[in-house]
């Protein structure tokens, strides 16, 4: 038990650094008001540093976890693209307020200041994330997933004070409510099917029907609802349609949040469900007998999993053409990297040295995650008139004026595009080589494919800014009020520049993930407990 | 013969009673076997991990200057850290060799860093691409590192004074870069593998592609930037193919690997594989020729001079154009898969060397005539290597670096304090002028160098060379040895030609065209430099005064002139037959060996060897050489003093009368003009392209590519994208009701492959 | 064909039979399949208020009907299993619903002062 409070303390920083900044961002001075993003920004990094501190091999081995090796991966991963994903919105909340109460229209008026709150909300939603590393059982998953979309309704509804935002929040929050309800209704189901709501008993309760005659229907019904309803989370097909309309209307620094952090949380998730169907294989006794369960997810949910890939990179991609505006563009192409994502989850955990595709996924996770700050990072640091900037018209002949700005959209682009230097290049290689080495050929055909026609809508975020004349419209795009984005966007597209130079270092990080259970798996002595489970 | 002795003269020599060696092919077997002995030791040291901090600490400052550049910081902090980055790298790098014993017999080491790329589709040799960040240390690699990290730190000290007037954004911006270039270059010189030391040779590219067009608001530094880059596109295409075809034929991109390999074939005297590997080498040339600026390749490299003068010496003169040197003497067992590779290697440098010569002696800016000396002594190089000793072009490379260096920061220093001014035409007595005495002085000693007189440190390195290709076998060789001597006589001469100019004769000058940014610095004061050297011309007129370089340029300038000196010491131990040339065993201790002809000259022993056998002239090869070369470089002082120091007007006279003449008018014309190579290249490849991409092409697109087939299938998923639109109507409703039926069909598939069976 | 295809037509009453079949459970089987039967519906009941409601405020109670569905399958499986996992998690779903709840109706009161209206089709601008 302590082993598990001990694993959760970053994400408990995290949560007690909510009520701080609420109260800090209260404060009647405004230094400490304009203190929030930095110690937002601080407390996350404390929680990173305490993740290294408190993870040991005997708590995690201790905490009954499915997947170790997420712990640390994918902890230290959400936090730090998050401290990014923070410093991009700083100062977006209540400038016209802040403004107003410096120059003394206004009185200060605890009511109306927003800025703690929104940072509070943030630093829950990423505690969310981060509690989905280290979920021993369903009831923890589901609160985790609920923990990470609840403060992003909110957030987006009050990042701008005009009706888009409130149109995006009414749409993200009935469309999320409806899809948490089939997600519920699913693990419901697979709570029937396995009497227990436990990751690891669930597993192997699995494991022993697929032994005896295969995985019942009621199981097979409820991991596909499960799935269906994860794959909000991660805006894939069919549950996608409110990504464009939802990322359009939000604050661009929130936009970018809800790229990433409602999507790492649905990854992981998704990592666990398929974990639990016997995706990495399992082998257990019965009496006398040794069962071995050939690795492989049962047939329904791999073809469940293969036509949400396809459909998710082809309607993301053609999408993504149509679009002027780019963020609305970004949602889909958002939509698309989920669908590449998705071949990494369907060709699973691979054998002793090949590609994993958790790995692979995981990787992709991770550039994903650093593209994506880079590419709205310029969008979220400048500005026209105190609007932000959205259309192509924007960012046009950008170059000329802020050249870093450009740099970093056509860097962040390209690695979207997956150009061989960048890290956006490797991700794809790895997640193309895991699918290939599953048989998933006619999976990778079409991400080639998808990924040539992405080129296609990618390349004007290149051409555009480096190349096009600039417009109108353009000649007024100024910086916005703080350096912070700034400063983050031009780190993230350097690091896609410098982080290929250690991939060696990046992948086996990522493949720590799945070896840790390996060896668990191989070491642990095919234990009574999966029988006494089964008879149960 | 083949034991590690032969190698190792420290060991008792065995040679003495050994007996002749006779003909180059027996000497490359006892090479080869006994470089087979060695490569076949290499040994993993993880201890001397360490070693990547020589990499990382030049990044790590360059992360830093660029967050300078971002901070606005407006000092010399930039500059401080480079210079404490470079200087650790190198303290480091001497830290290892002082480890590294050359002449134990411990073989290369290799230390794993971390893993890099690795893509691994099955089991087999040559199905897999693995490349790993790890260091590959033997004597080559120490050797290079010496003089690059030692010249980059001591070029960054000249630059944070030499570029003073930039402090600012533009400063950062150059520190930045000098620090990914040395990044680069160590990952180009100690890489373990081809990827590493591709991905530094485009670093390197990358960083001097940054430097030349530094000053990018000059339409000249743009263009020439530009300029650089598309011609070491070339090359780098060459050395991508080399590298893909290397890794083909031997299954791996891993030096050691690769050497394993290749003394084994060596040693068998059998090439397997199929003809296809004939060609590794001439790909990888073409690579080291656009790098190294050699023919065809090489008229972007005076243009690069375009860069700041310390960019100049360290990446144009020093150490970048080196690579290709490097590439040839690291891979040169590849250089042996076919027969004719190393004399195309051989008869490119020789011409090289030539060529450039002739252009140098009609060129009136100081930094162009030392630019087109740089490509002819980089010829010198290529020729040693052609010729099959690649221990006198390293040692070559290694005096050529300082003398290079410190003629070029030389010249930086008139140009910093003369405004600018670089026409040789313009500037007279500067060893009179106070203040540059020690500019003066010091840029002597490199013109002495660069002309390879007797006992100076180049006149080591070129004769080996030169004595090598004399004594060959073959004819082409002694006649590139011939042509060698005559592009001696014209270097002496083109060298003291800007000296004479420059430095002799009566003190007068003109600034030059930055005259006015250089008045308003408002230095005076510090200077103190003196007045009274008003001579007649206009400029004077309004009160320029000669910029004189501070505490760290002179500084620097010395010390480059004590290295340029020190350099030649090995040279002359070896020479007064007090001991093996210590050049020698470092580049003997190391891959550059495997199947070298000439492997033991400048080893003790094959001194006893060559003096036995080697003649020219009917004379003992060193006397003779020592003669010609004598005779080669004070023919040429001579002849530039009589037209430059004594009789000025002379020259002038000789040249309209040259001009005049129709038999042989062209020549001078030609030469002024660079051989007219740029117009030849623009009227082949250029104009062609350009005629073919703005008419040709603009048809093709329009009427084919615009008109219907690619862009009717672009088409396609746009028209698909189409079909979906009305599903996203913004309608909260709508959006539910798309989601649960794309939910209901997709149950449905799945509910179909269940009961089909399969997808 | 014969097992799977009536059993999704049939609003997966018949899989709560296939489950009850599947393990053993001490209690009485025919309470397990009218609660899920009952659950089921009571999530259909939701989903199709959901999709045919306008009214934001009764779209968000189909929702909490989706949820309670949920719970009740949860405690069915419970009885079912004879294990206390399954109330547990009702607990905690109660909890996310009150949370949700809080949440719906400040959204929607935000809305409403903007727009004087309950109706989901006032806000449709964000479209292709």
């Amino acid at each position: 038990m302590s082993a598990k409070l001990y694993l959760i303390i970053p994400e408990i920083i995290l949560v007690v650094g909510a009520v701080l900044v609420t109260v800090l961002g209260l404060s009647r001075a405004k230094a400490l008001r304009d203190a929030v993003p930095g110690a937002t920004v601080g407390l996350i990094i404390l929680a990173f540093l305490s993740v290294f501190a408190v993870t040991t091999d005997e708590r995690l081995a201790a905490a009954g976890l499915l997947m170790p090796g997420l712990v640390v991966y994918g902890k230290s991963l959400i936090l730090l693209v998050s401290a990014s994903l923070v410093l991009l919105g700083v100062g977006l909340v209540d400038r016209r307020l802040e403004r107003a109460i410096g120059s003394g229209q206004v009185a200060f008026d605890p009511i109306r200041v927003q800025r703690g709150e929104h940072h509070a909300f943030l630093l829950l939603s990423i505690a969310g994330a981060c509690l989905l590393c280290n979920a021993p059982d369903f009831i923890w998953a589901f609160l985790a997933v609920e923990l990470v979309s609840l403060p992003t309704y909110i957030v987006v509804a009050s990042s701008k004070s005009s009706r888009k935002a409130q149109e995006a929040a009414v749409k993200y929050f009935f469309l999320g409510a409806l899809s948490s309800a089939v997600l519920l209704y699913g693990i419901a189901l697979l709570y029937g099917a396995t009497g227990t709501v436990e990751l690891e008993p669930m597993r192997q309760a699995l494991a022993a029907q697929a032994a005896s005659g295969g995985i019942s229907t009621l199981a097979i019904v409820g991991g596909v609802l499960a799935i269906l309803g994860l794959c909000y989370k991660i805006s894939a097909v069919p549950m996608h349609f409110y990504a464009p309309d939802v990322y359009e209307g939000a604050a661009t620094p929130v936009t970018a949040f809800l790229a990433f952090i409602p999507k790492a949380a649905g990854f992981l998730a998704l990592i666990l469900v398929l974990d639990v169907f016997g995706w990495s294989g399992h082998s257990f006794t019965r009496g006398d007998d040794l069962y071995i369960i050939e690795r492989g997810l049962p047939q329904p949910i791999t073809a469940l999993l293969w036509m949400i890939a396809v459909l998710t990179m082809t309607l993301g991609n053609i999408g993504a053409l149509l679009q002027k505006n780019v963020k609305r563009m970004l949602a889909y192409s958002s939509v698309a990297h989920s669908g590449y994502m998705m071949i990494g989850l369907i060709a699973g955990p691979a054998g002793i040295d090949g590609v994993s595709g958790i790995n692979a996924t995981l990787f992709y996770l991770l550039s994903y995650a650093i593209m994506n700050v880079a590419t709205f990072g310029p969008l979220a640091s400048l500005e026209r008139n105190g609007e932000e900037i959205e259309t192509f018209d924007d960012i046009a002949g950008l170059r000329q004026r802020h050249p870093w700005m450009a740099a970093s959209l056509a860097i962040g682009a390209g690695s979207l595009i997956g150009l061989p230097p960048l890290l956006g290049f490797w991700a794809k290689l790895y997640i193309f080589m895991a699918g290939l080495e599953a048989g998933q050929w006619h999976l990778v055909l079409v991400a080639a494919i998808n990924s040539g026609i992405s080129v296609w809508y990618y390349l004007r975020l290149i051409n555009d800014p480096l190349v096009a004349q600039p417009t109108a419209r353009s000649e007024t795009v100024t910086n916005g009020p703080s350096i912070w984005p700034r400063a983050a966007a031009i780190v993230t597209a350097g690091l896609l520049i410098v982080a290929p130079l250690m991939l060696g270092r990046l992948v086996s990080a990522a493949n720590g993930v799945t070896r840790g259970e390996a060896t668990t798996a191989v070491a642990a002595p095919p234990t009574e407990t999966v029988v006494s489970d089964a008879s149960r | 013969m083949t034991h590690l002795a032969t190698l190792f003269p420290s060991l008792p020599s065995a040679l003495a009673g050994d007996g002749d060696a006779h003909g180059t092919a027996h000497r490359a077997a006892e090479g080869a076997a006994a470089a087979a002995t060695w490569i076949g030791g290499a040994t993993a040291h993880p201890e001397y991990s360490w070693a990547g901090w020589i990499l990382l600490l030049p990044l790590l400052s360059a992360v830093f200057c660029f967050l300078c550049g971002a901070f606005r910081v407006k000092n010399k902090l930039p500059a401080l850290v480079t210079i404490a980055a470079l200087g650790s790298a190198f303290g480091l790098v001497l830290t290892l060799y002082l480890k590294y014993d050359p002449t134990h017999a411990s073989g290369p080491m290799t230390v794993h860093l971390f893993d890099w790329i690795r893509v691994v589709w099955g089991e087999k040799p040559g199905q897999s691409f693995v490349a790993d960040w790890s260091l590959y240390i033997d004597g080559l690699t120490l050797f290079w590192m010496l003089f690059v990290t030692g010249l980059g730190t001591l070029i960054a000290i000249f630059a944070s004074e030499y570029m003073e007037s930039d402090v600012g954004g533009n400063y950062c911006r150059f520190f930045g870069a000098v620090g990914i270039f040395l990044f680069a270059m160590g990952s180009l010189v100690m890489g373990g593998n081809l990827a590493l030391l591709y991905l530094g040779w485009e670093g390197v590219g990358v960083a001097s592609y940054l430097l030349i067009g530094y000053y990018y608001g000059k339409p000249t530094a743009v263009a020439a930037a530009k300029k650089a880059f598309v011609m070491n596109r070339v090359g780098d295409l060459g050395l991508l193919v080399g590298i893909y075809l290397t890794w083909r034929h031997f299954g791996s991109i891993d030096y050691a690997t690769i050497f394993k390999a290749c003394s084994e074939t060596i040693a068998n005297g059998s090439h397997g594989g199929d003809w296809t590997k004939g060609l590794i080498p001439y790909f990888l040339m073409l690579g080291a020729f656009g790098k190294s600026a050699q023919i065809p390749l090489f008229t972007w490299l005076p243009d690069a001079m375009e860069g700041p003068t310390p960019v100049s010496a360290l990446i144009h003169a020093a150490t970048m154009v080196t690579a290709g040197v490097y590439l040839i003497a690291r891979l040169y067992p590849l250089f042996l898969l076919h027969p004719h590779a190393l004399h195309t290697v051989a008869w490119i440098g020789g011409l090289t060397a030539f060529l450039a010569a002739t252009i140098g002696m009609m060129q009136y800016d100081m930094k162009r005539v030392f630019a087109y000396s740089t490509v002819s002594q980089l010829g010198y190089m290529f020729l040693g290597l052609g010729v099959g000793t690649t221990f006198g072009a390293c040692y070559h490379v290694f005096t050529h670096a300082f003398f290079k260096a410190l003629l070029f920061l030389a010249s930086g220093a008139v140009m910093h304090g003369f405004a600018g001014q670089l026409d040789i035409r313009k500037i007279s007595g500067l060893r009179n002028v106070p203040g540059f005495k020690i500019v003066a002085w010091t840029m002597l000693i490199g013109c002495l160098w660069l002309s390879a007189l007797p006992f100076t440190a180049a006149f080591f390195s070129k004769d080996t060379i030169l004595l090598v290709a004399m004594t060959d076998e073959s004819h082409g060789n002694r006649i590139l040895a011939w042509l060698g001597l005559l592009t001696a006589l014209m270097t002496a001469y083109y060298t003291f030609r800007v000296w004479f100019r420059v430095c002799g004769g009566e003190t007068a000058y003109q600034p030059g065209d930055e005259a006015h940014g250089h008045d308003d610095h408002g230095h005076d004061a510090d200077h103190g430099h003196g007045h009274g050297h008003s001579h007649g011309h206009a400029a004077d007129a309004h009160g320029f005064h000669p910029h004189a370089p501070r505490f760290a340029i002179n500084g620097v300038l010395l010390l480059l002139a004590v290295g340029a000196i020190l350099a030649g010491l090995p040279g002359l131990i070896e020479f007064l037959k007090m001991g093996p040339n210590w050049a020698a065993e470092m580049i003997a201790a190391s891959s550059a060996t495997i199947g070298v002809p000439n492997l033991t000259e400048g080893l003790a022993g094959g001194h006893a060897e060559h003096a036995h056998h080697a003649t020219v002239l009917g004379m003992d090869g060193h006397t003779a050489m020592f003669l010609l070369s004598t005779v080669a470089g004070f023919g040429g002082i001579a002849i530039a003093a009589y037209y430059h120091l004594v009789r000025r007007r002379a020259a002038e006279t000789l040249k309209q009368a040259l001009l005049a003449n129709p038999l042989i008018g062209w020549l001078p014309r030609a030469l002024e003009n660079k051989w007219y190579v740029d117009e030849l290249y623009d009227a082949l490849f250029r104009y062609p392209i350009v005629v073919f991409g703005g008419h040709v092409l603009a048809w093709i697109d329009r009427y084919i590519l615009d008109g219907g087939i690619i862009n009717g299938i672009a088409r396609i998923p746009a028209w698909i994208g189409r079909l979906f639109q009305p599903l996203y109507n913004g309608l909260l409703q709508g959006y539910a009701i798309t989601m649960v039926g794309g939910i209901g069909l997709i149950l449905a598939w799945i509910v179909y492959v269940w009961m089909k069976g399969g997808i | 064909m014969t097992t799977v295809l009536p059993s999704l037509a049939s609003g997966l009453a018949s899989v709560a039979l296939a489950a009850s079949d599947a393990v053993v459970s001490p209690a009485d089987p025919r309470l397990v399949q009218v609660a899920l039967v009952i659950s089921v519906l009571l999530f259909v009941i939701g989903l199709i208020g959901f999709l045919t409601r306008r009214n934001m405020i009764m779209m968000f109670l189909c929702t909490e009907l989706m949820l309670q569905a949920a719970c009740i399958a949860f405690v069915t499986f419970g009885r079912m299993h004879m294990n206390a996992s399954g109330q547990v998690f009702v607990i905690f779903i109660l909890t996310v619903a009150a949370a949700e709840a809080a949440l719906a109706l400040g959204l929607v009161v935000l809305l409403y002062r903007k727009r004087e209206t309950l109706s989901s089709e006032a806000w449709a601008e964000l479209k292709e």
